[in-house]
């Protein structure tokens, strides 16, 4: 019998579960470790941060799923992994620790024969000082903060319902951070409501962004077919910024944020602040802090991981200048080079170098975003990732090979204002592939065919679709695994 | 739809295109739409398909 250890039940992990659930018979044990007893559908926690949604639409409880499809799940946190086991134990083995009630404290050796590591990032709110919900601004990365957020944001119409000014600030809360689409998207939710009310002569809405230009979405920007040119996403995403009222500052990286003002530093070297009463600001993103250990106890995490904490798969670490980057410096199989046995899917992976180029300040601050791998690309690393682990099981001999790179797959982010049938209004955009490939795609860098961006309704219906039929996928119900990712 | 007007003043944000009355209309135009929303769905259904081997 063999077993294998996924850790973290996001979509990455998730889907990589329940992948494997269903390759592996019975007699092969499938074990989840994740200290959340929710899965929570992240796209739409932005409908949980203006109100249109409850936090109960956005998440169902992991434990009945699991019960019925056969996973052992551990509602812990992974601490250590041990690859080679320690002088007790000669597999390998996690160290957990239970969060769930009654357990609470409790500690456990998990063996592995195969362990996919599905974490997700740690919100990183500590590097910038006092960024968060514990500080002076909201989030909407998880669903308790969207519904924070939402408190926040009716603190503030309410205010302007009695007449007073706003000012909204809106973006990323770190010179480095990424999810640039999901903030795009709260602002221009944010700026409906504010509509809607018919309120927006009393709000000032400012985006704030580290990208060099709009539209970049820490993907090096695109280029889409449009009105009969080929024109770039920094076009396309000012374009929606204006028509919605949204003033920007780009270049940007938050240094520091105080009640009410914000700190920031420009590429070209200044100091500035803005003042606000109501901010969302994306923080950056770290490896979620697991240690590793080899079999004499002694710290081996540099080996494993990248130094912000990620895992190190089979990419090319090999620094090199932006012109020297090509599509296979990045991983396929999302195997550890240092064992065979380990992967690494989703936000999990140590990406081998930016997509955006990188800057940095006059100051010397690296001021960019960070490559994004949420979403759909988390689910088909996690899928393939599951396949290949099941067919190693399967066969008893370690195979690779199904892959899916960043450089040979799309993705869709749809960008949602409002919400129902009627009401809403959404930007499209597709990219094919997500890492520009300028061998294959030498003008553009993309496939144009497939590199779409189109405001309008049917996008709306497809993120309304999109919700219920990934919740829907999420829980397993009949016909789930038909469902792509 | 939300449309502010634009002060013309030399801002960034003066300069970007902004859809006519009729590019509105047709954001928000049921049957275009419908077609439009099968046609995203193929694109994404092709790149899902060819982004994993």
């Amino acid at each position: 019998m063999a077993k294998v250890v996924v850790l973290g039940a996001g979509i990455s992990g998730h889907t990589a579960v329940m992948v494997l659930r269903k390759k592996l018979g019975k007699k092969h044990e499938v074990i989840m470790v994740s200290p959340n007893s929710n899965y929570q559908w992240i796209p739409s926690n932005i409908w949980v941060g203006i109100g249109q949604m409850k936090p109960k639409q956005v998440i169902f409880p992991l434990a009945p799923v699991y019960k019925r499809k056969g996973v052992n799940f551990k509602q812990a946190i992974a601490k250590t992994i041990f690859p080679e086991g320690d002088t007790a134990i000669t597999n390998p083995f996690v160290e957990i620790e239970y969060v769930e009630e009654g357990k609470k404290g409790q500690k456990e050796k998990v063996e592995y024969d195969y362990l996919i590591n599905a974490t997700g990032p740690k919100l990183n709110f500590a590097a910038t000082e006092g960024l968060g919900p514990d500080g002076h601004t909201v989030s909407v990365c998880t669903y308790g903060h969207a519904a924070h957020a939402w408190e926040k944001l009716q603190e503030s119409l309410d205010k302007m319902a009695k007449g007073d000014k706003q000012r909204f600030v809106i973006g990323t809360g770190h010179p480095m951070a990424t999810c640039q689409g999901a903030a795009f998207e709260y602002a221009l939710n944010v700026a409906f409501e504010i509509n809607k009310r018919k309120l927006m002569h009393l709000a000032e809405i400012t985006w704030i962004t580290n990208e060099y230009e709009l539209g970049d979405f820490g993907m090096g920007g695109a280029f889409i077919k449009k009105g009969g040119y080929v024109t770039s996403t920094k076009i396309f995403t000012e374009s929606i910024m204006a028509e919605y009222g949204i003033k920007w500052i780009k270049r940007a990286g938050v240094k520091k944020v105080e009640e009410g003002v914000i700190h920031y530093e420009t590429l070209d070297g200044e100091e500035s602040t803005i003042e606000f009463d109501f901010s969302m600001l994306i923080p950056g993103f770290a490896g979620v802090g697991i240690n590793a250990k080899n079999k004499n106890g002694d710290d081996i995490s540099a080996e494993l991981f990248a130094p912000n904490g990620f895992l190190k798969v089979d990419a090319d670490y090999t620094p090199k200048d932006f012109d020297n980057w090509s599509i296979k410096d990045w991983p396929s199989t999302y195997q550890s080079p240092k064992y065979e046995n380990i992967f690494a899917c989703g936000i999990a992976f140590a990406p081998p170098h930016s997509i955006s180029k990188p800057f940095k300040s006059k100051k010397g601050t690296p001021i960019f975003p960070t490559p994004p791998r949420t979403g759909m690309p988390s689910g088909v690393m996690g899928k393939v990732v599951a396949l290949n682990v099941a067919e190693s099981v399967k066969s008893g001999k370690t195979s690779v090979k199904h892959k899916a790179s960043m450089g040979k797959m799309g993705a869709a982010c749809i960008v949602s204002s409002g919400y129902g049938l009627r009401d809403g209004m959404a930007a499209t955009m597709t990219v094919y592939p997500v890492v520009p490939d300028f061998e294959k795609y030498p003008e553009w860098g993309r496939d144009l065919g497939y590199t779409v961006g189109e405001p309008g309704l049917a996008g709306h219906w497809m993120k309304l679709f999109m919700h219920y039929m990934f919740i829907y996928k999420a829980k397993a119900l009949p016909g789930w695994s038909l469902i792509p990712e | 739809m939300i449309r502010k007007p634009i002060a013309k003043g030399y801002k960034d944000e003066d300069y970007p295109p902004i859809p006519t009355r009729t590019n509105r209309f047709m954001r928000k135009f049921w049957p275009y739409q419908i077609i439009r929303f099968f046609v995203l769905n193929l694109k994404i259904m092709r790149i899902i398909v060819g982004g994993h081997s």
